[in-house]
């Protein structure tokens, strides 16, 4: 006991200490700003997380919390590059499929154990047990570990599963085919490490506060569901003399209004702000009104499927109409908040992708007009004919702004008939995953940063692709793709079929439209993909 | 008055049943479930999530299950969308706070209308009427979807006297906005009953009766008058109670309060079966007692009524 009490009460000076020191002058060590003596940071989210597991965890509010908890072989830094992690460096041998991560040794849990390779082996096998059924099973799959889809199928023991620990520090991955990005994905949280024992100890409690143990620079400290979370400093991070931030608050407020009503108030860091209010805002806040590019893309789907209407089987007619669309209205006048107009599928800021010359961007919005008039009239569609459809979208302010702006420029411009309906979020995804709709809303957000992850719903016999899009040369170049060392003019190709085919009508990309405290230092705006780590953080004094 | 309450609770059970099994069979007859996403699951991933949920057997099983649970472990089963949780979790962290702000909301409600019905009653026709009824009727046009923003704008925004949202453990600064929010439209539908009940009660032959005798006015109203008068208030009081109890869903949305009306609806649409299902038992089980409560305070009130 009273070992136990001086190791903490040294463990407790040596840390202030160390903390002292490098914050005593109250100055950011690279950028010499003055910083801020609460170091709390308060930023508002949609919906209470979904889970802090790692392994379980499958909502975007929750993988936020959990990167800021645990920490994965590799991390990303503000521009989204791959940067060390819990792992110092990897090698990969000559076959591309066997990873070799070497570990540092100085890596802890919060309650002082050392993190080691086992640690890692056991959360990826908890991530394929069917025992532990995660969501993200799938993501496993997709990184193309080895035995991945057979223990997920109950087909082989989770011990088969191509991870090993060589020793503490060595950890060994085997891929069942070469995969160019397979480290990138290191960075999510479904391969994050899990505390053995303090799983084993307290069960399906391990995640509460006081119950769970964490490597990341920060632990759960307190959780009110539905309320808020607030994460506080792990002192025995490995790096935590680098991390300035002590506190990270996240309050729910489902309402984007009320939360913004907040923000105004003082009460947060950091709010979404609502479509069409960005300009308004950045005349007011031009300090706090930020606006940059993500990796998600809004597009409308057409059902090609058997099911799907006759007329949406000619490739002119479906042209036509995503012609017709003007794109600028709706990203300037209906969204307002600097969302890039999309003329493919892929969104610009994806790395390593080139944007595809495609005819439709470089035309004037009358060009378009003109051409989709003529391709919709030798489709045999006219004044006395006019094409007929419905489209639907699931219930939500925003979708329903950008489907009647839609409808209305194809009924002026092309005389078309479009009937909108709209449906509640569950009966919209039974619907569209079934067919059961002839042009139908779509989003999609990137799992990684890499353009496959968008490209991959066009493939005939990808489980998202709800339209039923199928063409060979696409699934051919797309297959191609997943061990070649420079895919990205496969996937330059996979546009240009895209563009001229047109099984999809690309509206915009999204851009991360944020009110942001001007004190909030080093947000990274350019990680396209908005992993962000509060660690990275800091306050600047006012 | 025994036996009556024991019958009563007795077809309670069957009632309560019967919410169950509707409501199981609704929710799993509507499109989609809790694990359609729009990251379509594989179908072994799915295949493995739905055996360990047993949503894998049939439903008569399932239902059959999650009674027995009920019953024997009282045990209302795991939440499909908050995986750190289960139903037992969510209601014990959220029904305490949808009672703190929702037995407030009912006591001000309650209070205030009353007291202004009774006011614009005895003072018919005079400026304290028109006021109280001005004041009611504004107070019912304005529900709690429009009160909330107006509160939060004017008190945290313009005034920054209050915090815009939150709980922290229900401190008075975050309690005044929801129960104001939720209390200003029941306010007014209780003060116009009490005011209409109470100018027919004073209208009637026994307070006449009453007042001939030359007894003050006072007693005449807090003797005489005012058990009659809140019999209709009362019924209306029934159904407001279990509805302020069991949170509002404004309220837990505008507020970010972290009551149980959020957790109903965000259930519903999220296809979160056992919570849907366990807030409804609970919902079912306060509104029999309420009314129960209800009837039993008609026989005070009333001394005609007996059981």
């Amino acid at each position: 006991m009273n070992r136990f009490i001086r190791n903490s009460v040294a463990g407790l000076l040596s840390s202030t200490m160390i903390t002292g020191a490098a914050f005593a002058a109250g100055t950011h060590p690279e950028t010499g700003e003055a910083l801020a003596d609460d170091q709390t940071f308060t930023y508002r989210i949609l919906d209470e997380h979904s889970s802090v597991d790692p392994q379980v965890v499958e909502d975007v509010s929750g993988a936020e919390i959990v990167r800021d908890l645990f920490e994965g072989l590799m991390n990303q830094d503000e521009d989204g590059n791959l940067v060390p992690g819990v792992a110092t460096g990897y090698t990969v041998d000559d076959s591309k499929k066997v990873y070799t991560f070497t570990l540092r040794d100085n890596a802890k849990w919060s309650n002082g154990d050392p993190v080691t390779a086992g640690d890692f082996v056991f959360a990826w096998k908890r991530a394929v047990d069917p025992a532990l059924s995660s969501p993200y099973a799938w993501f496993m799959e997709l990184m193309s570990i080895e035995n991945a889809s057979a223990i997920i199928a109950g087909e082989k023991p989770v011990d088969d599963l191509g991870v090993k620990a060589i020793d503490d520090t060595t950890l060994e991955v085997t891929l069942s085919a070469p995969l160019p990005y397979f480290p990138q994905m290191t960075t999510h949280s479904t391969t994050f490490p899990a505390p053995q024992k303090v799983i084993a100890e307290f069960g399906d409690e391990w995640t509460k506060p006081g119950n769970i143990v964490s490597n990341g620079a920060y632990v759960l400290t307190e959780h009110l569901p539905q309320e808020r979370s607030v994460r506080e400093r792990n002192e025995m991070y490995w790096d935590n003399d680098n991390t300035i931030i002590d506190k990270v608050v996240a309050l729910v407020i489902n309402d984007e209004n009320v939360a913004l009503t907040r923000y105004l108030a003082g009460e947060l860091d950091r709010t979404e702000v609502p479509a069409g209010q960005f300009p308004r805002l950045q005349e007011e806040h031009p300090d706090e009104a930020i606006s940059f590019p993500r990796l998600c893309n809004y597009y409308y789907t057409f059902n090609v499927s058997d099911s799907g209407p006759e007329e949406f089987k000619d490739p002119k007619v479906r042209q036509a109409l995503s012609l017709a669309v003007d794109r600028d209205i709706i990203t300037k006048n209906i969204k307002a908040g600097g969302e890039p107009p999309a003329y493919t599928f892929v969104p610009e800021a994806t790395a390593g992708f080139t944007v595809p010359v495609v005819e439709m961007a470089s035309m004037s919005q009358a060009e378009r007009d003109e051409l989709a008039k003529e391709l919709l009239a030798e489709a045999g569609f006219g004044a006395d004919n006019p094409l007929t459809f419905s489209m639907v979208y699931n219930t939500s302010e925003a979708h329903k702004k950008v489907a009647v702006a839609l409808s209305q420029m194809w009924k002026q411009k092309l005389g078309a008939n479009v009937e909108l309906a709209n449906m509640e979020w569950k009966v919209f995804l039974e619907e569209r995953g079934n067919q059961n709709f002839d042009l139908a809303r779509g989003a999609w957000c990137g799992d990684y940063n890499e353009a496959s992850t968008f490209l991959d719903l066009l493939q005939s016999d990808s489980g998202y692709n709800d339209g039923k899009y199928n063409n060979a040369r696409v699934d051919e170049l797309l297959a191609e793709a997943k061990t070649s060392d420079d895919p990205a003019p496969l996937y330059t190709e996979v546009e240009r079929i895209i563009a001229q085919e047109t099984p999809v009508i690309p509206i915009y990309h999204y851009a991360g439209v944020y009110m942001m405290d001007s004190d909030v230092g080093n947000w990274p705006v350019k990680n396209v993909e908005q992993n962000w780590y509060s660690k990275n953080l800091y306050k600047i004094a006012e | 008055m025994l036996a009556y309450v024991i019958r009563r609770v007795l077809t309670a059970i069957p009632t309560i049943l019967l919410l169950i099994v509707a409501c199981f069979f609704l929710m799993h007859y509507a499109p989609g479930g809790p694990f359609t996403s729009e990251r379509t699951l594989p179908p072994q991933v799915l295949a493995n999530i739905e055996a360990r949920y047993g949503l894998d057997q049939p439903l008569w099983k399932q239902l059959w299950d999650y009674l027995y649970n009920i019953v024997v472990h009282f045990d209302f089963g795991p939440s499909f969308k908050f995986k750190d949780r289960d139903v037992n979790d969510i209601i014990a962290q959220g029904f305490p706070i949808s009672l703190t702000y929702g037995s407030l909301s009912f006591l001000v409600a309650t209070v205030v209308g009353i007291g202004l019905g009774i006011a614009a009653a005895i003072r018919h026709n005079s400026w304290i009427d028109y006021f109280a009824v001005g004041l009611g009727i504004a107070a019912q046009a304005l529900p709690n979807f429009i009160m909330g923003p107006i509160l939060i704008l004017t008190f945290t925004l313009w005034l920054g006297w209050l915090p815009g949202g939150g709980w922290n453990g229900g401190q008075w600064p975050y309690l005044i906005m929801p129960v104001i929010a939720l209390a200003t439209s029941y306010m007014g539908s209780i003060a116009r009953i009490t005011r209409s009940s109470m100018l027919e009660v004073l209208n009637s032959n026994f307070i006449r009766t009453a007042r001939a005798k030359g007894l003050p006015t006072r007693t005449v109203i807090w003797r005489h008058a005012m058990k009659p008068t809140l019999l209709p208030v009362v019924s209306y009081l029934g159904p407001v109670f279990v509805y302020v109890l069991t949170g509002s869903v404004f309220v837990d949305i505008y507020f970010s309060t972290g009551g149980l009306g959020q957790a109903y609806v965000g259930s519903a649409l999220s296809r979160d079966y056992a919570v849907l299902l366990g807030v409804t038992i609970l919902y079912g089980v306060l509104t029999v007692l309420v009314n129960l409560l209800t009837d039993l305070a008609y026989a005070w009130f009333d001394p005609k009524i007996r059981y």
